[in-house]
């Protein structure tokens, strides 16, 4: 975890990021927002019969704000790609889409965040019931200490999914499958999904995650750890994934965004500046912002 | 003197002053380990294992406090492990920056380091005065409350060793924190928390003061948990005070016992969390 920005605690150095990136000229001024005019955030926001629906959507950890009046939606059967420099809060979006923001003692979310029409931040509205729609892939792959079997089958299994063993079977089969992850463990379901690869782990997460139908793939620079040739199979993966699921990435790699989205969000500061149709976003920036982040100039 | 001697010189006098506070260290528990061998040792015989404690003069052996100690230390950490796992769980799960969790802390830690005559005493005002009589069951109790301390903060400080990643993925998943803490976090946990029990019941198996209070002693055999029990560190305590030679050389065999058993308790927490950490690199 220690090179994401951890939301809920204080990134001690809000520009790592954007300094790593950085050729040598040194140090960089992260330009305020306001002082590129406002967000004309407005124009592309929206799509027709959105998964998720978002309005002036707010984050506060304490008294800091970490997210300023974000306005989105998320459409169906494509992927989003949110990317900014660090700290600029496309992760805290992305958690409050699941409501993993509220593990998080102090933050608290305003705003209206609308799931197929529903308020996913309703009072009768729980949390845990949310989550088992929308599935999560994180930046670390992070298996359970179980067999592959049984870390596929988690997800059936807490939520009774299956009435049968060979049911429960099926759906371990088809989930690895879908993940392209069958024909590598097959024959070792039994052995503890710790022991593959950082690919394959990641695989086995993604797998895990579908095995339960979410209507929505979450994942937090999924790709962040592995190198390119797993990199470049996950994004294969999502690219099928699309044809069944709404998904919403975060990425730090913008070939990345141009490559697997079809939509792109810009964040600088905790603000959405700018989001479109990423061919558009790429080739025509409309915002200083975004053209100085996709163009090198920072970040 | 040059700076490179000088500097040489001062590595040299700290090295010296660890090397030298290590042996100390090491010299008074090697003395006391050779002190036990050498007399306890002598007194170690099949009769040790299969005998009651004699009266004065006559042949016997430790059955009856064996088993005591056994028993009791057995029911202590049966109390005493599920308590102390319940709560570090909460500290480290539920709990964690509540202001409830603090306290929790603060009373353990004070509990951790309370002189366990002190938790004799209470166990016995709480018992064995409403019983009016000593039983095995108050000294199980006083050895529970032992334990309690330890394994709170052994369970706590091995379920925050779990990667937050790991338990983020059950939630994410839809899992009620619950099914999170019993499928997730305790497997991953398992071996440290074994470790926690182990080392609580090493703690446990040598208190001789809070059983003084409570289970006191018995001559005989009993099995009744209701009634007074022999146990290992009492009969020491009051075998090596006698002036006969023959409990003199049962209270050595006995601390031997004693003795070799936290070795092999402590030595076997060491294996468990040697091979949690070899795990953990793979």
């Amino acid at each position: 975890m220690s090179e994401s920005t951890e939301p809920g605690q204080p990134d001690p150095n809000p520009n790592a990021g954007v300094l790593r990136h950085l050729k040598p000229s040194g140090r960089v001024h992260l330009p305020a927002a306001s002082e590129a005019g406002p967000a004309p955030s407005g124009s592309q926001a929206t799509v027709e019969n959105p998964v998720f629906s978002c309005r002036d959507v707010r984050v506060f950890y304490g008294a800091k704000e970490a997210l300023k009046g974000v306005t989105v939606d998320v459409g169906r059967r494509q992927v989003l790609a949110m990317i900014g420099p660090s700290g600029c809060g496309k992760s805290t979006f992305l958690r409050c889409l699941n409501r993993m923001n509220d593990t998080i003692a102090g933050a608290r979310v305003t705003g209206t965040i609308l799931l197929d029409g529903q308020d996913i931040q309703a009072q009768d509205q729980d949390a845990v019931q949310l989550r088992a729609r929308i599935g999560m892939v994180f930046q670390k792959p992070n298996p359970f200490p179980k067999s592959i079997y049984d870390n596929v089958a988690y997800g059936p299994r807490i939520h009774g999914l299956t009435r049968s063993r060979s049911e429960l079977d099926d759906i371990v089969c088809t989930s690895l499958q879908r993940a392209g992850l069958w024909d590598e463990v097959k024959d070792r379901l039994q052995s503890p999904g710790t022991g593959l690869s950082g690919g394959q782990q990641q695989r086995l997460c993604i797998a895990r995650t579908i095995a339960v139908h979410p209507e929505v793939i979450l994942m937090d620079e999924p790709c962040s750890a592995l190198d390119p040739i797993a990199t470049a199979r996950i994004e294969d993966l999502i690219d099928e994934l699309r044809e069944s699921y709404a998904i919403v990435i975060v990425t730090h790699s913008m070939q990345q965004a141009a490559r697997v989205s079809q939509r792109t969000a810009y964040f600088h500061l905790g603000e959405l500046i700018e989001v479109g149709e990423t061919d558009r976003v790429f080739t025509n920036p409309r915002h200083r912002l975004t053209e100085d982040y996709i163009t090198g100039r920072f970040g | 003197m040059s700076r490179r001697a000088l500097r040489t010189f001062y590595n040299l006098l700290a090295l010296s002053l660890s090397g030298l506070a290590t042996a100390i260290g090491l010299f008074f528990l090697g003395a006391i380990l050779w002190t036990l061998i050498k007399n306890g040792i002598g007194g170690m015989s099949l009769n040790v294992f299969t005998q009651m404690t004699p009266p004065p003069g006559s042949s016997g052996g430790l059955l009856n406090a064996i088993y005591g100690s056994v028993v009791m230390t057995l029911i202590g950490i049966l109390i005493g492990g599920p308590v102390g796992m319940l709560a570090g769980t909460y500290l480290a799960e539920y709990g964690r920056t509540s202001r409830l969790s603090m306290v929790i802390r603060f009373v353990n830690d004070v509990l951790l380091s309370a002189p366990s005559i002190i938790i004799g005493l209470f166990v016995y005002e709480l018992l064995v005065v409403r019983m009016g009589h000593f039983s095995a069951i108050a000294g199980a109790v006083s050895l529970a409350i032992i334990a309690i301390p330890v394994t709170v903060r052994t369970t706590e400080d091995m379920l925050n060793l779990v990667p937050q990643g790991m338990k983020d993925a059950s939630t994410a998943m839809g899992a009620y924190p619950w099914r999170t803490i019993t499928s997730v976090v305790y497997p991953a946990a398992r071996s440290g928390i074994v470790t926690g029990l182990l080392l609580a019941i090493a703690r446990i198996s040598g208190e001789t003061a809070p059983l003084l209070f409570t289970a006191l002693n018995n001559q005989f055999w009993s099995s009744n948990l209701g009634a007074p029990m022999a146990n290992l560190p009492v009969v020491i305590f009051q075998f090596a005070l006698s002036p006969y030679p023959n409990w003199q050389q049962l209270a050595w065999s006995g601390a031997l016992l004693i003795t070799l058993t936290i070795l092999v308790l402590s030595v076997a927490a060491r294996l468990v969390v040697s091979s949690l950490a070899q795990g953990g690199k793979r």
